[in-house]
């Protein structure tokens, strides 16, 4: 056989071998979590995790009913406040100001906020709320989260206006719609699965942010639904107790992991299967 | 239409006043700019009520540009603006201080591509009807009718006026949009195109629409096929590098048109 030809053919098993090695490699980590997460957090799954309260220090009975509490809470309310505010910038980004020059500042500037590190804007929220405020909450703590949603919401909203073709916003606009209307009931509702899973991701995503709540939402032993005091969230609560001495502590910290994982895999599948929805149309 | 008022269409006298003859269109010195591009070149001609204008030349001559004009399309997008005189029942549209939606209301526009909305087929249609009109459910449904069987669509979609938009066919697509914009009941309505995306049956009908749709509505048309033009128009208009270079009857163009280049470009000379 021609050599060149033969050793094109050697090129190619090798670069397969290697990028299935890769792959599989990646993967192999996932499920090494996965199973780890598994194997010490199922032990400690029972009713009472979602009924007890967090255990005081040397406790052999509790569960992590505030905490999930907390973080169901606290991750709702950052989602309700940061969604509409970046769903309004992204329409602002992707049909308003699409030639507009701010637009461009406002994209940059978002893009940054989409990368910088979560303690970061624990930080901010500590100086902007926490302090002035007088002491730790839940509010502050939704506060921050609601700050991560936005830039998350922000590009979605923006790429899935985008992807709406010209031509529909014309056709509708050729029908003497206003403005306003052409983008609710034409480009939104084009762009409604792509926005919907980004506001789910985005949920999937402050869900397990630990770096956040630290120093603004802090932690609560007891069952507490009052947002202006500091409270019990599962990411700071698996932070204090997987550190602590206590075997029953570590336990339930594993739980919460697991719960969490499980949590933010349920979403996410939620996302995709809509995803899939969307590609299919 | 009289043969007194074909010959003044032959003979260009673009400037005669409107209520000489049923003039629905008047476009006057009218220049268009991309930011400082000039697009369009002192352009002057009359559309003729209930009757079939079509706009040909090659690639890039203006048409399209000219025909979003008439529906202030360019609007959507910054730095276009267009100076000179458009006409629609004497008033002048290019009013800064005109209302862009009731214009649209009064001037339709279908496509190149067609674009159902992504809703079911009977809401397609009874959007824009809602925008307008407030009618109760049976009268809705009365409008929605009469549209689809104004753009021989209802004898295929009667079963399925719950289906999506986007389930028909490109041709069948096509009508729904004519459907959508016949039902407001505009003035004029502007095709851009509408067949290039088509197989020959699919066009083959859409023509017989245009056809029918002249009796109640005037019409523009931009086509990149010569043939078409032919077949659909009353008058067409030649253009070229964004200048009207010949206007009249269809008849006389493709047969004893008066300019060189028209000749050139209907004879498959250049285009």
């Amino acid at each position: 056989m021609n050599p060149i030809y033969t050793s094109r053919a050697r090129n190619d098993k090798i670069v397969r071998f290697l990028c299935l090695f890769a792959a599989a490699f990646g993967l192999m980590w996932l499920g090494l979590i996965l199973f780890t997460l598994f194997w010490n957090g199922l032990a400690g799954l029972n009713f009472s995790v979602f009924t007890e309260m967090t255990p005081p220090p040397g406790s052999k009975t509790g569960g992590l009913a505030n905490a999930i509490f907390g973080s169901l809470i606290m991750t709702v309310i950052g989602v309700g406040i940061g969604a509409p505010i970046g769903l309004f910038a992204g329409t602002y980004l992707a049909e308003y100001g699409r030639h507009e020059k701010l637009s461009n500042y406002v994209r940059f500037i978002n893009d940054i906020l989409l990368s910088a590190p979560s303690i970061v804007i624990g930080l901010f929220i500590y100086g902007a709320v926490v302090v002035p405020m007088g002491g730790f909450s839940g509010l502050a703590g939704s506060l921050a989260l609601a700050v991560i949603v936005i830039p998350v919401v922000v590009r979605t909203t923006e790429d899935m206006l985008l992807l709406v073709p010209n031509q529909l916003r014309e056709a509708a606009s050729a029908l003497g719609l206003p403005r306003s209307h052409v983008i609710r009931s034409i480009a939104y509702k084009a762009a409604r699965t792509g926005i919907v899973t980004g506001i789910l991701l985005a949920t999937a995503r402050v869900a397990g942010e630990t770096a956040p709540l630290l120093f603004t939402a802090l932690s609560n032993q007891f069952w507490n639904a009052d947002l202006m005091k500091s409270m019990a969230n599962l990411p700071v609560t698996i932070n204090n107790f997987v550190q602590s001495p206590y075997e029953y502590w570590r336990q339930l910290a594993w739980t919460g992991a697991l719960i969490i994982t499980l949590a933010v895999l349920a979403l996410n599948i939620v996302a995709r299967m809509l995803d899939a929805e969307r590609k299919k149309k | 239409m009289t043969d007194l008022q074909v010959m003044t269409a032959v003979n260009g006298d673009r400037a005669a006043p409107s209520r000489d003859r049923h003039v629905t269109l008047e476009v006057r010195d009218l220049d268009f700019f991309y930011g400082e591009a000039k697009a369009l070149k002192n352009i002057s001609l009359d559309l003729e009520r209930h009757s079939v204008t079509a706009f040909i030349g090659p690639s890039g001559c203006g048409k399209s540009t000219l025909l979003r004009i008439f529906n202030r399309m360019y609007d959507l997008y910054p730095g276009q603006r267009a100076e000179g005189q458009v006409l629609l029942e004497g008033e002048n549209i290019l009013d800064p201080k005109l209302d862009l939606n009731l214009l649209r209301a009064r001037v339709g526009m279908v496509f190149q591509k067609p674009t159902p909305f992504p809703m079911t087929i009977y809401e397609n249609i009874a959007f824009g009807i809602k925008l307008y009109e407030n009618l109760s459910k049976s009268e809705l449904d009365g409008r929605v009718e009469h549209a689809l069987r104004g753009a021989a669509l209802w004898n295929e979609v009667k079963d399925k006026l719950n289906a999506s938009g986007l389930s028909l066919s490109g041709g069948q697509q096509q009508r729904l949009c004519i459907a959508r914009t016949v039902a407001i009941q505009p003035e004029v309505i502007l095709f851009d195109e509408p067949c290039s995306a088509l197989d020959p049956i699919s066009t083959a009908k859409i023509e017989e629409l245009i056809d029918e749709l002249k009796a109640k509505y005037t019409i523009a048309i931009v086509t990149h096929n010569m043939q078409q033009a032919a077949r659909v128009s009353e008058y067409t208009a030649f253009m070229y590098l964004g200048e009207l270079v010949e206007f009249g009857e269809t008849t006389r163009i493709f047969t004893t048109p008066e300019k060189r280049q028209t000749q050139d470009y209907i004879t498959g000379r250049f285009g």
